[in-house]
Parts: structure tokens; sequence; C-alpha cells
């Protein structure tokens, strides 16, 4: 259950970005297959520390990452979907595996008046 | 009033930048003192401490050891009686250590003035949660013992995609039990292209030796750096 520290250090990142609290309508984040994140406890637990802590009621969007495999024994290049997929040309497991662990803060939709967003984040 | 609507703004940075950052300047204590630094994860059981008790009478004073538990000083009181220096750290309810509160007992520790040479951060009992958070270490550790079963490593791909060295331990229960060692290392290298393996009982200290010679040899690695 680390993913209440993982709210929370999302908001004291996105604190820092924007220069102050404001009041959120989302945040995007990506995961990455091997991140060791409980997607639905991280929802939960980013919604109510930013509600606890003033930045309104933001939904949570993920983007789940798979990482890229490359076959040791046949050399065959696949999109790594589960932790138990073999390789479907060859039906090896023996691959090199390309990230994987990605935990990034992408984005926040910030529900302001224009005006308010600092000049440096606009564009 | 115009009613607010939603303004995207990229923020494009790790989720735990904060620690990350915190983890950056453990990481230059520890390369001021030349000490070798290991993340040792593991689930409750494997037998960390009984490890690192059996590892202070091969490494002597040059080990010294941050324990991290949810609650209680019983693992450093363990290791102080075995005359091994000990900082405990106690999460008070968090399921894993991060980088503020390993720069909190290297303070009290007084690390930066410490002649250790292998400083091994015990995390707290758990597969999953330790293995996202950097506390500054030059490796990460898992301990996977005969009793757990040799299935474990897919199951946990977050910690054993990303350890440096994988410890089998309680391998003297291996004629008591099924446990595939071949599984295990062929698994943790379908994530892992860069781990070194290690059998070992702490209890009859078999292998204990040669890991402890491994990771002089890791240090002396940094010091040639």
């Amino acid at each position: 259950m680390h993913e209440l520290s993982l709210a929370q250090s999302m908001l004291q990142t996105v604190e820092q970005a924007l220069g102050g609290k404001r009041t959120l309508s989302a945040a995007t984040v990506t995961l990455g297959l091997f991140s060791g994140v409980e997607v639905e406890s991280l929802r939960f637990c980013f919604t109510e520390v930013a509600k606890a802590e003033g930045f309104g009621e933001p939904e949570l969007i993920v983007n789940r990452h798979l990482p890229r495999a490359r076959c040791r024994d046949c050399d065959a290049e696949y999109e790594l979907t589960d932790v138990l997929m073999v390789c479907p040309t060859c039906g090896s497991i023996d691959r090199h595996i390309e990230g994987g662990y990605e935990l990034t803060l992408d984005s926040v939709e910030v529900l302001e008046e224009e005006d308010d967003v600092p000049d440096a984040e606009k564009g | 009033m115009t009613s607010p609507t939603p303004k995207k703004v990229d923020i494009t940075k790790p989720v735990l930048s904060k620690n990350d950052a915190l983890a950056a300047s453990n990481r230059a204590r520890f390369a001021n003192t030349g000490a070798l630094v290991l993340n040792m994860i593991s689930s409750p059981g494997s037998g960390k401490t009984t490890l690192l008790e059996s590892m202070g009478r091969v490494l002597g004073g040059r080990l010294a050891v941050i324990e991290g538990d949810v609650r209680t000083q019983r693992d450093a009181d363990r290791l102080r009686a075995s005359g091994i220096r000990a900082e405990q750290i106690e999460t008070e309810g968090a399921c894993h250590l991060n980088a503020q509160r390993v720069a909190g007992a290297l303070d009290v520790m007084r690390f930066d003035d410490d002649p250790t040479e292998i400083l091994v951060i015990e995390n707290v009992g758990n597969l999953v949660c330790p293995s996202s958070f950097d506390l500054g270490e030059h490796m990460k550790l898992a301990l996977l013992s005969l009793p757990e079963g040799d299935d474990k490593v897919l199951k946990y791909p977050a910690i054993f995609g990303r350890i440096g060295v994988l410890l089998v331990t309680k391998i003297d229960l291996l004629p008591h039990l099924d446990f595939d060692v071949d599984r295990v290392v062929r698994e943790c290298a379908s994530l892992n292209d860069h781990f070194k393996t290690f059998r070992l009982s702490a209890k009859t200290g078999e292998g204990v030796a040669t890991f402890c010679d491994f990771l002089l040899a890791e240090r002396a690695k940094l010091a040639g750096g």
C-alpha cells in the first residue's frame, strides 16, 4: 500500500510545477507493466489526498506502458503484455526487456481562469 | 465572472521526483565516504537479519546497517548484540523506506565520518512497495528463501527485475524441500540482464564469505572509478 505515498508525492510535484495549489479536474500518469502500482488504489488515494489538500477533486487518468522485449533465442521483438508471456514466435522466456518501470506524472488539467496559470506553463 | 475551463499543463516528471532528489543527495554522501551501499529487500522471514549477523562475523567493523521496520527496535538491538553498528528506522505504518528517512538515519549514525565500507539498508519486509523508492543505494538485492517457494520471481517482477544480486537463502533446507533453484534463476533472467546469484545459508555459513568477498570487490571497483 505505497499508493498513498505516491499520491502525496504527485501532488507535491504538481504544487511545485504550478507554483502553488490549484483546482485540478484531472491528472495523467504513465505506469509501466512492472511499476508495482495498484491502479485502483492509486486512483482512490490521488483523489482523496487532492481533496484533503485543496486541489479540488481531480480524476486520475492512467496510461499503461507495455515494455518491448527481444527474444534471446530467435531474436523476435514483441510487446510484453504480461509477465508470464512467452515469445510469440518460439515460446522462449529468455529475453531482453526494455523499460517497464515507468512511473511518470505527465500532465494536469487546471480548472482556473487562464490568467491565473503561470506564463512559463502556457503553451 | 467567467466559468473556469480546464487548461492542460505538461509536467513530465517522475511521480517520485522529490524522493529521487533526496536519493541523489544520499548518493553523494555515499560517494564521499566510499562505502558500498545496498538496499536489501525481501518478504518478512526470509532471513535478512540473520544473514546480516552472519555477514558481521565475516566483515567485522567494515559493516554497518540501517534497519527498517514498521515497529520495534528488535532488529537493531539484535545486530548491536552481535557487535554490528546498527541504526533503526521505525516507519510507523509505512510499508517501505524512503530517501528522507534514510538521510535522517545517516545523520544520527554520523555516517559522514564513519569508516564503514559496506552499508546495508534492510528495507521493510515487503516485495512490492520498496522497489519503487530509490534510497541512493548502489544496488538493490533481494533474498528469496527456500520455504517461500520457487514460483515467486514472476509474481513480483517490480523487484526481481531491478536487482543486482539475488540471494537464494536457507539453502541448507534444499534436501527437505521441492525447490528448483535453476527455475528461480531462469525466471529472474527473463526480467533482468544483470544480476548475480548467490546460494547461501546464514545458519551454516555456506556461501556467506563468498558473498562478502563479492561485496568487498564491488566496493574496491567504486574506489577505482
